[in-house]
């Protein structure tokens, strides 16, 4: 959802702003922040009995206070507590301020103020109690931890709902000012407020549980229900803290029970919908589900509630998959509760709500996914997908979770395809994550069941990558379009393969060398996944291109993959000619370039060691050893005669001790053997010489020990089994993985997520993530889990009568008793009522709030009721008008 | 388990203006803006600068030139900390007035403490409605300022109850006791279209983003009923055209399941973003069949300027442009033309989004329908209680008459070009903004009314462009440089291998080239590389081969797309309009009997950087 205040912008001439802006920027900035004074006068300001004097002071101090260090502001302490017992509440609010941020430089002094604070927490006015308490709390002073554990305790037991509020979000903070002091004070407040009736209660204490006894499920258990029926009328924050509090439940309490049924009948209770909406879904099916209970009745008697049918009635989708077995996740009832009271969420206009439950049904989806449980998943992607319309900050996040789901289920998010087309305003993170999910989509796009819709969706993917490579908005995004677009490759038929490689290869004539090695480095891989298609078409085409590419990294690959493929036909062979003209401009090559020439002409000598082996056994076994060692002698000659050095020698002295006297003897007739050997003028042996030798003389060490390991490895002709074995071998393809796929084992929602290992290095144990990650746990074993008993209410509270026999979400309950409620009798009562009378009403109700405080005890319930309803008299009906009012 | 650590504010030069600590001890704000500082820019929203100590998650968000830090210590959800970023930003906005300058900050630090107070309590966030806020945060407006000293409550629409109020109010997200003298209503529904064309002028994707303002100031606490239509007819057109919809906690969320278009909610006081939505302007068409991978040499052929103003017209879009390339002799120059088409606005509303609705109506005969906005038809009020009708508020741009203003054509260029020696606007104003590397166009408002105008009298589909501009372009690379690569070697590597396998690779060859050298390649495979190259200098072909070889090298230069920008008052692409805005009475409390509010509706389409179109 956009924010208010760009909506503002645009419907506001932007004239007016920018005017606005600069009449601001000229005239109010030396003007309006009051000029700092010197301490002496502030703290006469703040002693003054003019309460204007006090306002000033009080502000000045805070300005310092919010940009200045503590040290500036805390000589005044005495001076501001002086005045939290000053009767205008603005002056109280501005003293609040400064006492929490100063209170833990000065801790004795503050010790002064809580006495008036104290006094506030029985203040008449909720709200009071509710920022006194909030203050006190706030006050990072050890010593008064028990004080504060005691007003918490107090306000726990409110009966105004702000105060309980309040009191459930001192709890953490309490707890952090001194663990030691009474958790099992702190627990019970946090229990008692669990189970709190009132919706915006429960999520802060939710959120105090959180952070204070994570470790105690089991108080969770009688809040549960409650909770969830609680969920859809919470703040924001309290949803999103629930749902994740919730997920862990769910994956701690409720046993993965998957059972393998046999298929019956072939469209016996189809529900295509899958997850029907609550309660509507049980109504519409009531055939479905009698079947179903014959059908169950064989193997499944276990549980007998309504609940269950309902879940199992749900189940029926899977009946229609093809396999002759089934695997039905049975869902508790309760887990089934969750799930169906929190579709309503997905309409929430915060992200962050979404993303929690996308988490959610995640969590109950995985690892192996049923049908039944998929669709609340698939149900999320819709309103993450739309998660696009956010601010850019908030997009890039989404985007983050996005892939991450779709790496493990693609298939949901491939109607959205057109969403993640690239805009020239992206930036740069966000063009790359949709790089990136354009490639899983496109992997995704085509079910096998519908061939008919995923064909567009490939063309608009591949042509949206042709754009990335093609607009060139920055060299890191075409190299990451380069390599999508070879992952699309992978994933395509032959004929869109092609049309990709021919993309990737027109990128070849690119200025940026970096570009061209990242391309080339792409075309290898889909060379080497088909090798038989691509041999005498794409690698020649490379190597033509020799000619003109200019970086060495991608002439080093070129060549790679010319020897590497280019002999694969001995009768239709380029590797030698290439080789023939490569060496030529051998001296000006880069030294990369320099050890693929080497290794390609070692290829081809093999190659051709290879075929000609037949006929030269002939020849051999005619010329019985002298061939050999002629041939022998046609590489050691160089060597003896040309170097000789010394570290030669000890290359001579370890391996070819015994060829070398050989060769020595035969020195002499050195053009005898060779005429007379039919192989020898061969070309490719001549031009492997010739390389050695470009190889022996040069700069690198690295190269001339390459240029040593080949020879000796080809230095006896008649044995190339070592030579092939070593050469010729198959490479393995290198796995292309998806950017994101590092980060993919981590929940979502988390920023490990989004930032992936911290370390990075190998050491770090993945799946660890930042400090503070917590991953989600496995599946409670069948047999393991709490009874599920525990999770019934004790005793009939509000939300439990309401909510009874069958679990519709309150806000449906309100809704209908809403309907309920005759439509005369709201209308005589209120139509006459003045906005006057109305607020006499609500002050009187006030008072007797505060002369009702002493019976708290007994009549809690219905006060609260009065409370956040606010009305007195006609209390049935307001109570339904409310209720209406709340819906969502 | 705190969700927010700490909040740091900075203005537009870094200085750091607001340090609020929530809790534990993260890095102060003078050590972790360097850090962020450091990153290249643009900086994503969250960073994890592990050196640090202790090592921070660092989320950003910048908003009206003030940069919000929040440094984490721990794995938090990264999204509910940049939503309470943005809620802090809008809580301040709301305070302290809109656009959110330092200076404003500055001057009211009690009201921003006390904000920062009660927005997040202790690390973990508390209250964020702006209602609730104006009810707990104490402030003292320069009005109160100067009645209070008259021991008078202020009097301004601005009101703040001058005790604390006796409790809270029913529902979370209204104050309690809201009281105006002049009840008014306003809807404002605003349109954000994001169109990408692509180079065959056929649409990729064509979606508006639509947000539903809503401005209530209204006594009491009214319940309110806003019934949304389409001009295709009923509820199904509604729920297959608003498509996503997210909404403010006070709608009904089972009413809008029952009747789709109906939103039934009790207002915040003040304005506040009631709902948001999309729409799927490709509805009905779909990608079937449309999208067809483009092929390079469609590019700038009449073809494709025909398609780009046909497919703006039939999308409904106001303002399309298309982007010819390597025009000129070495190919040097491009072209962009702006077109309008008038009618797509004024049909928009009967016909064409009838279309848009999934109706089986062509979406050809859009332009066909009588021109009748029908937004304004007043809305019925319902009941015995007969209410204001609406009435369109702003002067310009009316429903009747939708105007379009403020065009922007932008055209991004590759890094690699230094500097356009020529631009040529037809109309308009066009300037090289070296800094990002853009063409900007500018075209006055007075110039549209006039293009628009012409455009209506002649009445052709976007035969013509409205305006075009042309610019040449001058690359890093001086011309000089490629006389010397032209000489290749002669031995090249391709002529070679033709020599070795006798031209058989020629036969087997499945691509298409476009290099000059593979066509020679294979019609001459006996001839060697020497014989091949000095056969083709002769002079002709020499200067022609350097006018291509240019034009090769230009191409890097050309842009690779442009992107209109626009805004058009009184009409919405997608053709939903609001039928009625009723307050019902018997639900409704605190409004005097016989009060009928005023009310207004105010439609905007933008095009915020947002119909892109490919070349």
């Amino acid at each position: 959802m956009e924010s208010i205040s760009r909506i503002s912008g645009m419907l506001e001439a932007a004239r007016d702003l920018t005017l606005e802006a600069a009449h601001g920027a000229s005239t109010a900035r030396p003007a309006r922040p009051p000029r700092p004074l010197p301490l002496p006068q502030l703290k006469k300001l703040l002693e003054s009995r003019s309460e204007r004097d006090v306002h000033d002071g009080l502000r000045r101090v805070l300005t310092m206070t919010l940009t200045a260090p503590r040290s500036a502001t805390l000589p005044l302490f005495t001076s501001v507590v002086n005045q939290i017992a000053s009767p205008s509440p603005l002056t109280r609010k501005l003293v609040y301020a400064y006492l929490l941020a100063h209170a833990e430089h000065a801790p004795d002094t503050a010790l002064l103020s809580i006495n008036s604070i104290q006094r506030a927490l029985s203040d008449p006015n909720p709200q009071a109690r509710a920022t006194a308490l909030r203050v006190m709390s706030g006050i990072r002073v050890p010593a008064i931890s028990g004080i504060v554990a005691l007003a918490i305790k107090r306000g726990a037991a409110d009966m105004h709902a702000s105060v309980r509020r309040a009191a459930a979000l001192a709890c953490p903070k309490c707890y952090a000012l001194d663990p030691a002091t009474g958790p099992s004070t702190l627990e019970e407040v946090i229990a008692q407020l669990l189970v709190d009736k009132a919706y915006w209660v429960a999520g802060a204490a939710v959120a105090a549980w959180r952070a204070v006894c994570p470790d105690r499920w089991e108080m969770l258990h009688p809040a549960y229900r409650g909770l969830v029926r609680k969920l859809v009328d919470m703040d924001e924050w309290g949803q999103i803290v629930t749902l994740r509090v919730l997920t862990t439940y769910v994956r701690r309490c409720f046993p993965r029970r998957v059972k393998r049924v046999r298929k019956q009948r072939v469209g016996a209770g189809v529900d295509e919908k899958g997850v029907t909406e609550a309660g509507a879904g049980a109504k519409n099916k009531v055939a479905t589900e009698d079947d179903l209970k014959n059908f169950y009745g064989e193997d499944d008697d276990t549980q007998g509630r309504k609940e269950q049918e309902d879940a199992e009635g749900d189940e029926s989708s899977t009946f229609d998959s093809p396999e002759n077995y089934d695997e039905i996740l049975q869902l508790d009832p309760d887990l089934d509760l969750l799930l169906r009271t929190s579709l309503p969420l997905l309409q929430s206009r915060n992200s962050a709500v979404l993303v929690a439950l996308a988490r959610l049904y995640s969590a109950v989806d995985s690892p192996t996914s049923t049908p039944q449980t998929s669709t609340y998943l698939d149900r999320a992607v819709g309103p993450l997908v739309a998660l696009l319309r956010s601010p850019v900050d908030i997009q890039l996040i989404a985007l983050h979770n996005i892939v991450a789901l779709a790496l493990s289920r693609p298939a949901p998010f491939v109607p959205y395809a057109a969403h993640f087309v690239q805009r020239a305003s992206d930036p740069e993170p966000v063009s790359q994550l949709k790089l990136e999910l354009l490639t899983l989509l496109f992997a995704a796009s085509r079910p096998p069941s519908t061939p008919s819709d995923g064909t567009p969706t490939r063309a608009l993917i591949l042509a949206e990558l042709a754009h990335a490579m093609r607009a060139r908005r920055s060299p890191a995004l075409v190299s990451a379009a380069v390599r999508a677009l070879a992952r699309c490759a992978r994933a395509a038929d032959p004929t869109t393969a092609a049309y990709c490689l021919r993309l990737l290869l027109a990128q070849l004539r690119a200025p940026d060398a970096r570009l061209v090695g990242e391309t080339l480095e792409c075309v290898r891989v889909l060379v080497q996944l088909d090798p038989g298609a691509h041999a005498r078409t794409t690698v020649v085409r490379l190597a033509r291109s020799l000619d003109g590419a200019a970086a060495p990294m991608a002439r080093a690959c070129i060549v790679w993959l010319v020897g590497e493929f280019a002999g694969l036909d001995p009768a239709d062979n380029i590797a030698a000619d290439v080789l023939r003209v490569l060496v030529k401009g051998f001296a000006d090559e880069d030294e990369s370039v320099k050890a693929q020439i080497v290794l390609l002409a070692a290829k081809v000598y093999v190659h051709w060691l290879n075929v000609t082996k037949d006929e030269r056994e002939g020849a051999e076994a005619a010329a019985a050893g002298k061939d050999r060692g002629a041939q022998q002698l046609g590489e050691q000659q160089s060597s003896i005669n040309f170097l000789g050095g010394e570290d030669e020698g000890g290359f001579a002295d370890n391996v070819f001790d015994t060829n070398a006297t050989f060769t020595t003897t035969n020195a002499t007739n050195d053009d005898g053997p060779k005429s007379s050997d039919p192989f020898a003028d061969h070309p490719i042996p001549l031009l492997w010489q010739h390389t050695l030798l470009l190889a022996r003389y040069d700069t690198s060490y690295d190269l001339r020990d390459r240029a040593r390991l080949y020879r000796a490895l080809l230095a006896t002709p008649s044995s190339t089994e070592l030579a092939t074995l070593l050469l010729l071998a198959p490479k393995p393809i290198p796995h292309a993985p998806s950017p994101s796929e590092g980060h993919q084992h981590y929940v979502l929602g988390s920023a490990s997520l989004v930032v992936g290992e911290p370390g990075g290095g190998a050491d770090s144990v993945a799946g660890l993530g930042l400090p503070g990650y917590e991953p989600l746990p496995d599946w409670v074993e069948p047999g393991r889990e709490p009874n599920p008993k525990l999770r019934d209410e004790g005793r009939g509270d509000e939300y439990s009568s309401e909510g009874r026999g069958a679990h519709v979400p309150a806000s449906e309950k309100l809704d209908e008793a809403a309907a309920a409620q005759p439509a005369e009798k709201k209308a005589n009562g209120l139509k006459e009522k003045s906005l006057d009378d109305w607020l006499e009403e609500s002050e009187g109700e006030q008072e007797s709030e505060r002369e009702g405080s002493e019976e708290e005890e007994t009549e809690t319930e219905e006060e609260t009721e009065e409370e956040t309803s606010e009305e007195e008299t006609e209390e049935e009906e307001s109570e339904g008008e409310e209720r209406d009012r709340l819906i969502r | 388990m705190t969700d927010i650590e700490a909040l740091y504010i900075f203005d537009a030069h870094n200085n750091c203006i607001l340090e609020h600590v929530y809790a534990s001890r993260p890095p102060p704000a003078r050590t972790v803006l360097p850090l962020y500082l450091a990153h290249p820019s643009p900086r994503p929203s969250l960073l994890h600068l592990p050196n640090t100590t202790p090592p921070v998650l660092l989320y950003s968000l910048v908003q009206d030139q003030l940069l919000f830090l929040s440094p984490h210590t721990s794995d938090t959800e990264p999204l509910l900390v940049l939503e309470f970023l943005h809620r802090v930003a809008d809580a301040l906005e709301d305070f302290l007035g809109s656009p959110l300058l330092a200076s404003r900050i500055e001057s009211r630090y009690d009201v921003v403490a006390q904000l920062l107070g009660e927005m997040c309590d202790g690390g973990l966030v508390a209250s964020t409605e702006p209602n609730a806020l104006r009810d707990l945060v104490s402030t003292e407006s320069w009005v109160g300022k100067v009645m209070g000293g008259l021991g008078l409550p202020g009097a301004s629409s601005f009101k703040h109850p001058v005790g604390p109020p006796p409790s809270l109010p029913p529902v979370p997200w209204r104050r309690a006791n809201v009281r105006h003298t002049s009840n008014e209503l306003y809807v404002d529904i605003v349109e954000t279209l994001l169109v990408t064309l692509s180079p065959s002028g056929l649409p990729l994707r064509a979606t508006a983003n639509g947000t539903i303002a809503f401005t209530a100031k209204v006594s009491g606490v009214p319940d309110l009923l806003l019934s949304l239509t389409c001009a295709g007819g009923g509820k199904q057109a509604v729920e297959k055209t608003v498509r996503l919809p997210v909404f403010h906690p006070c709608v009904r969320l089972a009413r809008w399941r029952e009747r789709p278009g109906t939103l039934s909610f009790v207002p915040p006081d003040g304005r506040f973003v009631l709902a948001g939505y999309e729409v799927d302007l490709l509805a009905g068409r779909g990608l079937g069949g449309d999208v067809d991978i483009p092929t390079p040499n469609a590019v700038g052929s009449k073809g494709g300027s025909s398609g780009a103003a046909a497919s703006a017209a039939k999308l409904n879009i106001p303002a399309a442009v298309e982007v010819q390339t390597g025009l000129g002799p070495s190919g040097s120059e491009f072209e962009v033309s702006l077109f309008l088409s008038p009618r797509s606005m004024s049909s928009s509303a009967s016909s064409s989004s009838s279309s848009l609705g999934g109706a089986s109506t062509p979406s050809g005969s859009g332009g066909s329908g009588g021109g009748r906005p029908g937004l304004n038809r007043g809305l019925s009020s319902s009941g015995s209680n007969p209410l204001a009708a609406l009435s369109s508020f702003s002067s310009a741009g009316t429903s009747q008459a939708p105007t379009l203003s403020d065009i922007l054509v932008r055209i991004p260029l590759p890094p690699s070009v230094k500097s356009l020696p020529e631009i040529r606007p037809s109309r308009g104003e066009a300037m090289f903004a070296a800094a990002d590397m853009a063409v900007e166009w500018r075209i006055a408002s007075r110039e549209v009314t006039g293009l628009m105008g012409a455009g209506r009298s002649g009445g052709g589909r976007g035969a013509a462009p409205a305006a075009t501009l042309r610019c040449a372009v001058v690359g890093m690379v001086s011309d000089d440089e490629d006389e010397e690569g032209e000489e290749e070697d002669g031995d090249a590597v391709g002529g070679g291998v033709a020599q070795w396998t006798g031209g058989r690779v020629a036969e087997t060859w499945e691509y298409d080239d476009p290099s000059a050298m593979a066509v020679s390649y294979q019609n001459e495979p006996a001839l060697t590389g020497q014989n091949k190259k000095r056969a083709r200098k002769d002079a002709v072909e020499k200067e022609r081969e350097r006018d291509e070889r240019r034009a090769k090298q230009n191409a890097v230069l050309m842009p690779s797309g442009a992107i209109v920008s626009f805004q058009v008052k009184g009409w919405l692409a997608s053709g939903v309009r609001v039928e009625s805005l009723n307050v019902d009475t018997r639900a409704s409390r605190g409004l005097g009997a016989g009060v009928t509010p005023f009310k207004g509706v105010k439609y905007l389409t933008v095009s915020d950087e947002g119909v892109e179109s490919r070349c």
